[in-house]
């Protein structure tokens, strides 16, 4: 081996964990696809595989979630997190072998809790529906994962830390923090009455909020500056916003509960913490979008900085929406509509899937040394884009549409709510169509540049074979 | 801004950051102490300033939606004026009246209010009905036997039920009766507890059931003919 520079010696440290953890992302991402498609068309028709047990809807949209969260969500943060701390810190990646241990028990974790949510073995705790027999799995191979993490950031070369590793950092620890806290209020010690519903969703919702969101926000910490060359701007409110997260997220998430059997202060705090909510949100896009504006030529060259950027932008527009949808007058008409299915589809696909797309698009090249063709990711950049875009404005404004003709109790139900509500249905099937193209191109991109022709051996044998 | 447009203007601008230097570079952002400038910084104060309004803003929320910190939500009392207050009890009696009816008459009276041609006397536009309310409440209070003339038909060949026999209240009594004066076109003033009470303290010693011309002769008045 020749002199490396010390980037180099990193990402072939990381190599192996990065791979891994991005090849079984890639597969529950398509997972996760199949059921979102299966999911919507039973909803434009009822009938669709109504004879087979396995995919009843509830079950195919919770699986969904599920795959979604914990397979894409989950591979995609260890991969991304694993090479960004290594590199931050100028570590390298030790402990592979026990990553990629922990790794497959977290995968076959996931694949029987699927199994057992299909069998009908589902818990009815939100995001925790998959038996609690795989919990421990789960449990377990994630704290593998967070001590090697851990290990990474204890060898760093400087001591002092910046953004993107608070907002890593944070979420690796958090997850098994609120993991402990649902888990305990719910099977150890159940809580009664009310307080498990309010537990079960502050956890599904808090999983968006402290797990999935931190690591996009510090992956784009992380890759602005890296990539155009500057520093962030007003970087010293950064701090502020980090906190802000910390201390309101867990607090606003009960906003859901509006007009639900619950005391009156957990929605009116929640309205409240989501309003005070605006902080972060104003912080993170000031931080992102006053760097970005500064070059925004070498954003639109660069495909990861524009995925990036389209995460961002569409977490601020989104989470102000999300804030306004809080207030209780407004509320009154969104609540209990698909306007919910636009809360968390624009926050794993709009936001955190295309932070990470463009992470991996940034790290890939650098760990295999191998380059994605541009064309391939600026496919995969417009199909995905035009699919979050139409998604997202189907539901919203179908779900406008669902509250405000739900709310005239006049209406005959089927024949005008339902049928009101139907184009909009038939508008999200199409997207998540595209959404599952768009992915499966996303996941063809990598594979090939992680596995390069898996079967130039056999070709070349042939060949020699022939000749 | 300044300060910060300065220091990433010191940064090589086009090519991509190592990462060592990211790390240092924003390290040393969060140590610079501004230096006094002749103009405040602004986006700080901005944000001081917004911060106050949100809080401000969202304590007036927390008061408001949670009732002034109270447990339960307010009991809504609708007032209503004297006419629909009368309106609402009319309703509610008419609407007893409608399951006594059912439960209890219509199963021979039927619950059109026809009857049936020869055995039991319609209901709908009856002069029996729609005449003085004492004339329905007496004869549910005992009953009625002997021929009677309805609508130019006449009725009364079958027995006729004992009502003195039968447990009635009187408020179900001017229930009743008011929902049949008022329903299948009918529209008679309504028949009173009151009324009813008086009439049975009236005719308390009469055993037997009324006969159609005594009813007839005992309220002229108000028959037609």
């Amino acid at each position: 081996m020749s002199e490396d520079s010390p980037d180099k010696t990193i990402d072939r440290s990381a190599r192996l964990a990065f791979s891994f953890f991005l090849s079984s992302a890639g597969l529950w991402l398509l997972i996760a696809a199949l059921f979102a498609y299966l999911a919507a068309c039973k909803l434009t028709d009822p009938f669709f595989l109504s004879s087979c047990e396995f995919f009843t809807y509830g079950k195919i949209k919770v699986s969904q979630a599920n795959a979604f969260i914990y397979g894409w969500g989950g591979n995609a943060i260890f991969a991304v997190s694993i090479w960004i701390l290594a590199r931050l810190s100028q570590a390298e990646v030790r402990g592979s072998v026990f990553l990629i241990f922990a790794g497959v028990i977290w995968n076959l974790a996931i694949t029987f809790g699927l199994l057992g949510i299909l069998d009908g073995h589902m818990s009815g705790h939100e995001m925790l529906e998959m038996p609690k027999e795989v919990w421990p799995a789960m449990l377990i191979s994630y704290l593998i994962i967070t001590f090697l993490i851990l290990v990474i950031h204890r060898s760093r070369q400087i001591k002092e830390t910046i953004a993107p590793q608070w907002f890593i950092l944070a979420a690796i620890l958090w997850f098994p923090a609120l993991f402990l806290i649902a888990w305990h209020g719910l099977e150890i010690n159940p809580a009664r009455g009310t307080l498990q519903t309010v537990l079960s969703m502050w956890f599904g919702q808090s999983l968006i909020w402290l797990w999935l969101t931190p690591v996009a926000l510090g992956a784009a910490y992380y890759l602005i500056p890296a990539i155009l060359g500057r520093t962030i701007d007003k970087y010293y409110l950064a701090i502020f916003g980090f906190w802000c997260i910390a201390a309101l997220a867990p607090w606003s998430v009960v906003h859901h509960l509006e007009g639900g059997p619950v005391p009156m202060w957990i929605p009116a705090i929640g309205t409240v913490m989501s309003i005070a909510m605006v902080f972060p949100i104003a912080v993170a896009s000031t931080n992102f979008h006053a760097t970005a504006f500064l070059d925004l030529g070498k954003v639109w060259n660069s495909l990861p900085l524009r995925f990036v950027i389209f995460g961002t932008l569409s977490y601020t527009v989104s989470s102000y929406i999300g804030v306004v949808f809080s207030l209780p007058a407004v509320a009154k008409i969104t609540q209990f509509t698909i306007i919910n299915e636009f809360h968390f589809n624009q926050r794993v696909y709009g936001f955190f899937s295309m932070i990470v797309f463009g992470a991996v698009y940034f790290a890939l090249p650098k760990i295999t040394g191998r380059e994605i063709p541009i064309s391939a990711k600026s496919f995969h950049f417009w199909t995905s884009t035009l699919g979050v875009l139409l998604l997202l404005l189907a539901y919203l404004i179908g779900g406008l549409t669902h509250g405000v003709l739900a709310g005239q109790p006049s209406l005959p139900w089927s024949s005008s709510v339902i049928s009101s509500v139907q184009p909009y249905f038939l508008i999200t099937k199409f997207a998540f169509l595209l959404l599952a193209f768009s992915q499966l191109v996303f996941v063809v991109n990598v594979w090939r540049v992680i596995f390069p022709n898996p079967f130039a051996k056999l070709f070349v044998d042939q060949k020699e074979a022939g000749a | 801004m300044s300060e910060d447009s300065k220091m990433s203007g010191n940064l090589p601008n086009n090519t991509q950051l190592a990462d060592e230097e990211i790390v240092k570079s924003h390290v040393e952002l969060t140590k610079i102490k501004h230096e006094p400038t002749k103009n405040f910084l602004m986006a700080p104060l901005v944000f001081v300033f917004l911060f106050g309004c949100l809080i401000f803003v969202c304590s007036i929320q927390l008061a408001y939606s949670t009732n002034y910190f109270q447990l339960h939500p307010p009991i809504e009392v609708v007032e209503l004026s004297p006419e629909e207050k009368e309106a609402l009890r009319l309703e509610r009696k008419i609407t007893s009246g409608e399951k006594i009816f059912a439960a209890r008459c219509a199963s021979c009276h039927q619950a059109n209010g026809l009857g049936i041609e020869g055995q039991f006397p319609p209901l709908a536009a009856s002069e029996w009905v729609t005449a003085d309310a004492g004339v329905i409440a007496n004869v549910i209070l005992k009953g009625l036997k002997g021929e009677i003339v309805v609508n130019g038909k006449t009725y009364g060949t079958s027995a006729a039920v004992n009502m003195a026999a039968v447990p009635i209240s009187d408020r179900e009594i001017a229930n009743v009766s008011t929902y049949v004066r008022q329903a299948w076109g009918n529209s008679a003033p309504e028949v009173t507890e009151d009324l009813v009470s008086e009439l049975r303290s009236e005719y308390s010693s009469k055993q037997d059931q009324w006969v159609g011309n005594e009813l007839r002769a005992l309220y002229s008045d108000s028959f037609g003919n």
